[in-house]
This record gives C-alpha cells, sequence and structure tokens, in this order.
C-alpha cells in the first residue's frame, strides 16, 4: 500500500518525502532540541563581533600585539650550552590595558622539576630491562630548561617577576596603555638537549666520528606569549606536544659560533661579506641567477675536511628578519651548503639546503629541488611566499621555523636508500616548508589547535606532492604514475574513522587531549579538505575560498571559525552541516544500498492500483500502473507496453499538455526502479551513484548531501530508464571515506575480508 | 611538525595514548608498535592472523638476525625473505587454543606503505573457548616495542596491548 501510494504521489505530485508515518504510536513521544545535522552552528561559533566578522574576515577593530627582539647568541660547542641575551620591544595594540606581560619559557618542558611526565600513567610489570628500569628509576634525567640570569627594564632595574613553570609573568612598572611599548632585557643560559636521544622540536644531533654536532636551533630564548581578543593572554601551558603561539615582530640576531662552523637561518645574514670567503661569495652570487639546479656554496669535499679539525676561534653571523613569528637557525662545521633560485611572482626567492654528508647523495639531488617545487605550488594555492628564502636543513625530525625547517631522511652507511627513505623524505620537506604558509604567515594558535596548521597543511602538501611528481617525472620510480602521497586521498583515513570509537577525538580537540595524534590533527583534516574540494565543493569554488581566507589572514591570526566562515562566505556554499559532521563530531561516512525494486509501467490496472482508485473515486483507466517485478503482471506488461510515453493515457495527456517542442524532447523510460539508500553511518554526504546499463554503458548521478536533511537514516529515489540497469555502485571512486563499501553495491557483491582477499589473491 | 611518521598509521583504532612517552618527539624513531588482528573465522574453520610490521623494523631485525644484505620491499627482493619472516614469527607468535598449543601456516605477505602485512592461519579449528596468545615480535630488537593485539572470535572484539614484561593476552569465551 506504501509503494502504490507512493508511486501515485510521484505521478500526480512530483515528488514525496519518505517520512510516512503510517504506524500508530503507542506511546506518546518526547520532544527535542534541533538535532539536524544541517543545523547552523551558532552553538558551537563564536558571536562575531567588531574584532571578527560574520563573513571571517578580519574586522574593523582587529588588532594584534608585536614583538621586537634584539638578540646576542652564543654556542657553546664544547659544552653544548647556549648563552642569550635579549631586548624584547613589545607594542600594546590592544584597547585593554596591559599590567603585565607573559613571556613563554619551552625549554622549562625539559627542566627537572617539569610537569611533563607527570601527565602520563605509569604502571609496574611482573619485569622490566635493566636499562629501562635505570632510565625510570635511577636516572635523574636531562638537566634542561632555562637559567634566568636577570629581567631588567632598559635602565638596568630589575623587573619583578615570577616563573609558572614554562611561563613567566613579567611585571611592568606602569600600565600598558594602547600604543604603548614597553622594552625590557633577559639574560639566561641552558644546555641543549641531545634531540636524538631526548627527542625535542630543536636541539643537536651527536656524531661521534670527529665528535661533531649538527645543531637544529628553536624555542632557544624566552618568547612573548600572545595577546588576543579570543584568549587574552596565551594561558595554556607548553606540555611537549601542542606548538606554539606567537606574534609577529622583527628580529635581529647576533649569533657567535666556532670559526669553522656554517650557519644559516631566519632572516636576512646582513653581514655576508664578514663571513664569507671570497669563493662563497662567488659561488653565491651564481647561485642567486641559478633556477635549474642547485649550486653549492660548500661542497662536499669542502664539509668532509672542515669536520676532521675544531677551530678554536669564533665567528659571529648576523641575521634580520621583518615579520616573522619565530626565529630558527641551524650552525655545524659539517654542513654541506647549497642554493638555487625560484621566481615566485615577480620575485626571486632562494632555495636553501643544508646537510652532512650523511644526507648524501641523496640530499644533493633532491631538497633543494624539493624546497623549489614547495614555493611554486603553496604561493599558487594561497599567496607568493612573501620572504627571501627558504631552507631545508638535515636532522632526523620534522619541523617548522620561519624560512627555515628541519627534516629526517637518510641514506644508508653505503649512500643507499630505498624508494620510502626518498619519498618520506621529499614529502616531510614539502610540509615542513610548506608550514612557512600555515602557520608561520597564517599565524594560527597552534597551543589550541593542532589541526588549523597541520590539516590545512597536510591538504596543501598533498597538492603540492601531485605537483612534484608532474613537474620531477625523473624523481618517480619505474611503474609509478603518480607521487605516493599517504595522505589526502580519501580511502586513506578510512581505517582511522572506521576505528575504535573510544580512542577517536573530533577534529575540534586540544592537540594534548587527542588520541592518535597524526590522524586526528594531520590525516582526518587534510582528508576532509580534500573531499571538500574534489567532491563536494568542486576545485574552483574551493580554491577561490580557500586562497580568500589565507589572503585574509595573512600576517594575521586567525581561528577556527574564521576559517570556516570564510569558506563559506567566498563560495556561497552553506557548510555548516559539514564542519559539524567532520569536525566537531567523530561521525564517519557509511552510505549504502538496502533496497531496490524493479518495475514495469502498464495501463492494465493492477489489483492494489484499482483499490486506490476506488478510494480517490477515480476511474481505473485514468491512471497508469506500476507493477514490480515478481508480481503477477509485470513480465506481460514488460513485454506488451514498451515505454511509459506510449501508453494511451499518458500520450492523451502528453498532446494535450505539452508543446510540440516539448513533444520532441519527451524522454521514453521503460524500466523503473526504486533504489532506498541507507546511511548507518552519522555523517551526511552527497550518494554518489552509478549506474552500470545492460549494454555496457555507465551513467553517475549526485545527490547532494542535503538528501539526508529530512530523514538521517534512509533516502529513496525513483529512478525511470530507457534502459535496463544490471548493477548500482555507490561512491565508486571511494571518495567519501565510506567505512564500510560492503553495502555500496547492488546485486550485492559477496565482499572477501581482507584476509580472503589475500588469499584469494595468492591462488591466482 | 611532522608527526611522529612511525606511530601515525599503525595504531588505525588502538590507543596508544598509553604507549606515549612524556614528551612527543618528532624524530622517527620514537616508537616502535606492531598490529595483530586474530581473527577466529568458524565458516572457514580457521585462525585467521595478520600481522603488521614497520617495514624499517623488520628490515632491522632480518639484517640482524639472519642476513645482513637483505633489503625489504625492492623490486628484485632476495626470496630469502618469506622463510626469514616465517622462521622469525613461528619462534615469537605462539598461539594455545583450547589449552592445545597450535601452529601457523605463513601464507605470504603484502607491502603497504611503510607497513609488511603478514597473513598467518591456523587450520581446522571448530571452535574456539579459549585462547593464549604470546607476542614476543621485536624485543629482541627494541626493548620498548610494543605490541597490539586485536581479536575477533566469537563475535566478541578486544584490543590488548603487549610489551615485554606483559607479553600474553588470554581470552577465555565460557
Amino acid at each position: 500500500m506504501k509503494i502504490i501510494k507512493y508511486f501515485l504521489a510521484v505521478l500526480l505530485v512530483g515528488s514525496v518525502s519518505v517520512h510516512a508515518q503510517e504506524q500508530e504510536q503507542k506511546e506518546r513521544q518526547q520532544g527535542h532540541t534541533n538535532n539536524n545535522k544541517f543545523k547552523q552552528l551558532y552553538d558551537e561559533f563564536a558571536t562575531p563581533n567588531m574584532f571578527r566578522t560574520g563573513s571571517g574576515a578580519p574586522g574593523p577593530a582587529y588588532y594584534q600585539q608585536q614583538a621586537d627582539y634584539k638578540m646576542d647568541i652564543e654556542i657553546d660547542d664544547e659544552n653544548a650550552r647556549l648563552y642569550g641575551s635579549e631586548v624584547i620591544t613589545y607594542t600594546n595594540n590592544s584597547p585593554d590595558e596591559l599590567k603585565y606581560l607573559w613571556v613563554q619559557l619551552d625549554q622549562n618542558m625539559r627542566a627537572r622539576d617539569s610537569k611533563t611526565p607527570l601527565i602520563n600513567s605509569s604502571g609496574i610489570g611482573p619485569a622490566t630491562t635493566p636499562s629501562r628500569a635505570a632510565k625510570s628509576y635511577l636516572s635523574k634525567g636531562f638537566d634542561g630548561g632555562f637559567h634566568i640570569e636577570h629581567v631588567k627594564d632598559t635602565k638596568g632595574n630589575d623587573l619583578p617577576h615570577m616563573i609558572n613553570r614554562t611561563m613567566m609573568r613579567v611585571e611592568l612598572p606602569n600600565a600598558l596603555k594602547t600604543g604603548d611599548k614597553f622594552s625590557f632585557a633577559i639574560k639566561w643560559w641552558y644546555n641543549i638537549n641531545d634531540h636524538v636521544k631526548d627527542g625535542g622540536r630543536s636541539g643537536y644531533e651527536y656524531f661521534p666520528e670527529n665528535d661533531n654536532r649538527i645543531y637544529v636551533m628553536a624555542q632557544f630564548y624566552p618568547r612573548m606569549a600572545v595577546y588576543n581578543d579570543v584568549e587574552g593572554w596565551q594561558n595554556s601551558q607548553f606540555w611537549g606536544r601542542d606548538e606554539f603561539a606567537l606574534p609577529f615582530g622583527n628580529f635581529d640576531v647576533s649569533i657567535t659560533v666556532p670559526a669553522d662552523h656554517i650557519l644559516d637561518g631566519t632572516g636576512y645574514l646582513t653581514n655576508r661579506e664578514e663571513v664569507f670567503t671570497k669563493e662563497m661569495m662567488k659561488r653565491y652570487n651564481k647561485a642567486k641567477k641559478t633556477y635549474d639546479r642547485p649550486v653549492e656554496i660548500v661542497t662536499q669535499a669542502e664539509a668532509e675536511l672542515i669536520e676532521k679539525s675544531k677551530s678554536k676561534k669564533k665567528k659571529t653571523w648576523k641575521l634580520s628578519a621583518q615579520m616573522v613569528r619565530d626565529f630558527g637557525f641551524a650552525t655545524s662545521r659539517k654542513f654541506i651548503w647549497d642554493m638555487m633560485a625560484v621566481k615566485i611572482g615577480e620575485k626571486d626567492v632562494m632555495a636553501v639546503s643544508l646537510y652532512s654528508k650523511e644526507g648524501n647523495p641523496l640530499w644533493g639531488e633532491w631538497s633543494t629541488r624539493t624546497v623549489a617545487a614547495t614555493l611554486k605550488s603553496y604561493s599558487r594555492m594561497t599567496f607568493d611566499y612573501p620572504y627571501h628564502k627558504a631552507i631545508s636543513v638535515h636532522a632526523p625530525m620534522g619541523m617548522e621555523y620561519p624560512m627555515i625547517c628541519y627534516n629526517f631522511g637518510r641514506p644508508d652507511e653505503n649512500g643507499n636508500y630505498t624508494d620510502r627513505v626518498k619519498f618520506g623524505m621529499i614529502s616531510v620537506i614539502i610540509h615542513e616548508v610548506g608550514h612557512n604558509w600555515f602557520p608561520m604567515i597564517v599565524n594560527s594558535d597552534e597551543r589550541q589547535w593542532t589541526w588549523m596548521d597541520e590539516g590545512l597543511n597536510t591538504f596543501v602538501q598533498y597538492v603540492a606532492e601531485q605537483d612534484f611528481a608532474e613537474w620531477n617525472p625523473s624523481a618517480l620510480s619505474e611503474g609509478m604514475t603518480k607521487y605516493p602521497s599517504r595522505r589526502g586521498p580519501a580511502a586513506n583515513i578510512v581505517r582511522y574513522m572506521g576505528g575504535d570509537q573510544d580512542y577517536i577525538a573530533p577534529i575540534m580537540t586540544k592537540g594534548l587531549n587527542t588520541y592518535q595524534f597524526g590522524n586526528n590533527a594531520y590525516g582526518k583534516p587534510g582528508t576532509a579538505l580534500n573531499i571538500l574540494r574534489e567532491t563536494v565543493m568542486g576545485r574552483e569554488l574551493f580554491d577561490y575560498a580557500f586562497s580568500e581566507y589565507a589572503n585574509r589572514w595573512k600576517f594575521k591570526h586567525p581561528t577556527p571559525e574564521d576559517f570556516f566562515r570564510t569558506m563559506e562566505d567566498a563560495s556561497a556554499m552553506d557548510l555548516d552541516w559539514f564542519w559539524r559532521g567532520w569536525f566537531y563530531t567523530t561521525d564517519y561516512t557509511d552510505i549504502g544500498i538496502k533496497e531496490v525494486k524493479k518495475y514495469a509501467v502498464t495501463t492494465n490496472p493492477t489489483e492494489e492500483g484499482k483499490q486506490l482508485a476506488e478510494r480517490y473515486n477515480i476511474d481505473p483507466q485514468e491512471l497508469v500502473y506500476f507493477v514490480e517485478e515478481g508480481q503477477e503482471g509485470f513480465e506481460e506488461a514488460m513485454a506488451n507496453e514498451g515505454n511509459m510515453a506510449d501508453l494511451p493515457t499518458v500520450k492523451e495527456f502528453v498532446m494535450d499538455n505539452f508543446s510540440p517542442e516539448e513533444q520532441q524532447e519527451l524522454n521514453t523510460p521503460k524500466y523503473f526502479y526504486q533504489i532506498t539508500y541507507e546511511k548507518p553511518g552519522g555523517l551526511v554526504m552527497p550518494i554518489i551513484v552509478e549506474y552500470t546499463y545492460a549494454d555496457g554503458t555507465k551513467k553517475r548521478e549526485t545527490f547532494p548531501a542535503q538528501i539526508w536533511r529530512l530523514n538521517d537514516k534512509e533516502a529513496r529515489r525513483a529512478v525511470a530508464s530507457e534502459k535496463e540497469i544490471v548493477s548500482i555502485q555507490v561512491d565508486p571512486d571511494l571518495e567519501t571515506a565510506d567505512v564500510d563499501t560492503s553495502n555500496n553495491s547492488w546485486p550485492r557483491e559477496v565482499t572477501e575480508n581482507e584476509f580472503e582477499k589475500f588469499k584469494s589473491q595468492l591462488k591466482n | 611538525m611532522n608527526p611522529l611518521k612511525r606511530t601515525k598509521r599503525l595504531i588505525h583504532s588502538l590507543v596508544f595514548l598509553v604507549a606515549m612517552p612524556a614528551v612527543l618527539s618528532v624524530t622517527q624513531h620514537e616508537y616502535y608498535v606492531s598490529v595483530t588482528t586474530v581473527e577466529f573465522a568458524k565458516e572457514h574453520e580457521a585462525v585467521q592472523i595478520i600481522s603488521q610490521i614497520f617495514i624499517d623494523d623488520f628490515e632491522k631485525l632480518i639484517r640482524k638476525r639472519f642476513d645482513s644484505e637483505i633489503v625489504l620491499a625492492v623490486e628484485n627482493e632476495s626470496e630469502k625473505v618469506s622463510d626469514y619472516m616465517n622462521r622469525y614469527l613461528q619462534t615469537k607468535l605462539l598461539f594455545e587454543i583450547n589449552g592445545q598449543k597450535q601452529d601457523f601456516i605463513f601464507l605470504g605477505k603484502r607491502y603497504d606503505e611503510d607497513i609488511v602485512y603478514c597473513y598467518l592461519e591456523i587450520e581446522n579449528i571448530k571452535e574456539v573457548k579459549s585462547m593464549n596468545i604470546t607476542n614476543n615480535i621485536l624485543y629482541d630488537l627494541y626493548e620498548e616495542q610494543e605490541n597490539i593485539v586485536r581479536t575477533k572470535i566469537n563475535s566478541k572484539n578486544k584490543s590488548f596491548i603487549l610489551t615485554q614484561a606483559r607479553n600474553k593476552a588470554v581470552l577465555n569465551f565460557n
């Protein structure tokens, strides 16, 4: 009955909801709030204001603070210790009066009294190894953390200050009013950590051969915390995982290291003539004009010679950077140094690499070329790279700072490397150089929202990887047709999203509190954006909006809402449902085909059709009838009646109501199907369907996600077709991250589990 | 930052927060994890086992234990690799079903990105009332190795994180 009614309605009205509630309710249901998946995000989003508008753009009262640094740094290579003094000039652009300033002391996370080890659970098993026992229960551990020698004003008076773990509050002599500047000086030292042994986002790697170190330095100075309209002072401590929130400013940094070191870092090298030999200057000038390959400033032969001895002398390198949020540098006597020029817009940018012989031949071949390709791809997707250089440094980690990043990928002792090592290295370089855009320039708050830089960056990384292979086909191994990206394609996130819900957190969770950090903050948001671009919005709309976001917020501090709102504002697509599902929940995609019914059309009244006609007092001869396959009269109708347009009653109607032009363009459907889609998954996503016809041809149709707006569980569609449909496939290209594809086809394919698939492959 | 090259993908759906040391470092070689799924396929009267191990780790192990010349996941990979993997897993992965020690057959392996998937099967198992799984994979390479075991037996899913000190998963279905 339900079905006939449905089709009658289709005929008479044209569309119908599948919401028929025919069963009588035994108990009166309770009410509920709006739990529609398409409900706008007013409850989740901050209210727009004069600082941040509803469009996602900075508002008329938007402000940001500025912190400028003048620093003198010296590295004591013998003791692996860093000594520093700095003058910070802080400008209060906020409308608020500030009584104190907060300075970040990130190194304190490695201090012996750090609370970081105390927030992890530990237990005792029946047995352990001596080395583990010693490390856990005997050793005091690495003696890290800042030793603050003084905090003074510019006249040399001590400033009262209080250290709360990784943050230091500095009391101001007078409250800082809007537009005021305040300068103060800090002197400090600390023991540099071995980042290979003890971990960390900076530190040194030790090489027993010739007793040498490669220093890749960051968080080496007390840094201003961010004060802004959404957080006030950033008050979330550095526990070690969540990265950084930093204001923009200008840096003038003098770094003194052993005279035989090669050093590069954030900013312009302002005393190049002093620290370069004549030969290096000559090579450097050549590199500035070489666009097709890296030019070595220090060769491997030279580096190998230098690392064999140690200079007692010192040398000071001076770097000056404008509009950066942080500062990093790398120094070692082991460094080979190469660079090449890249045209970005009208400007030349230098792509630079620093690596030791341990990185070759891989690094000489691919590092600088990868930097160059990355600068082009990201510039295309966002805005032209505004700095003058980007450096990739060889170190067993993957970490980013303005203009400089530290990347892994090392061949074995004989210089051999596999594809895994090579593409791992190229991918990490693309990723870390890409961080120049997110978060170094589009300066989101990493401490609160890891995904805002990592997720967006992972997405653009995927685009850049595909570009890289297109521009450097020789980088691919035999048999490869495209870059082997591990993150980006929808299918690659299925295992995570379909996994144990007890260990999955929504993307909109502070990084420290997430399970499976990499999937949560990198893989899922990166993939979500890729799906948004390829499947939901289309490249044209997405790319415009994404670039609009980057341009609106370059050299500013965006929040998640600024991103979500801009994507909608610039595309005229209400994407609240997408943000809600993908970013605010742990729901997953699972859309399938529940049932397919096949019908023939006839003028011969069916029993049910007759009853219906009687009920509504219609002459049975005036209706057309659908007979389901398997019911009496189906075969007959298929054989005799032909297509719908040939039925006398329909013909008559058409002649009376359609213009001759319209009559020319009539469809002539003969096969009718009612397809019921089911959605066991919580995410609403478009239904992408592929019909395969008896003659082997195929047709695709996409129903927007809004098809689920009134029924989150099932959707029904009538299909009228001239050709017989033999099979139907949902999400044929696996672009929605559907976690269970066993219900994606009709007729239902018998799916083997992974184990049996492997076994049957073996047999073949 | 690059997210833990090693952790990120192995741990498809399992905890490893527990396994996470204090400082989340960005270095590649901070964590050592394998995942072994054990499923009782009643209709096939078989226990189907898939062990996922980082290629880097397995390669290092085979070089150390058997043959220093071995390179994994390359076109001209040595034919001995499967034998080595089989020999290794036979000694490190032990199954006791319904109180009886059971041997598995090493069907083969498959590489996907940086993980090797080893397919193992125990045949002729009509029912599973109890199962003990001892997992000693890679403790001879890394003392901090953690081995995750996920079981799907008699429609029940369970997960274990095994360490050198606690290397056995015990399941009872009575």
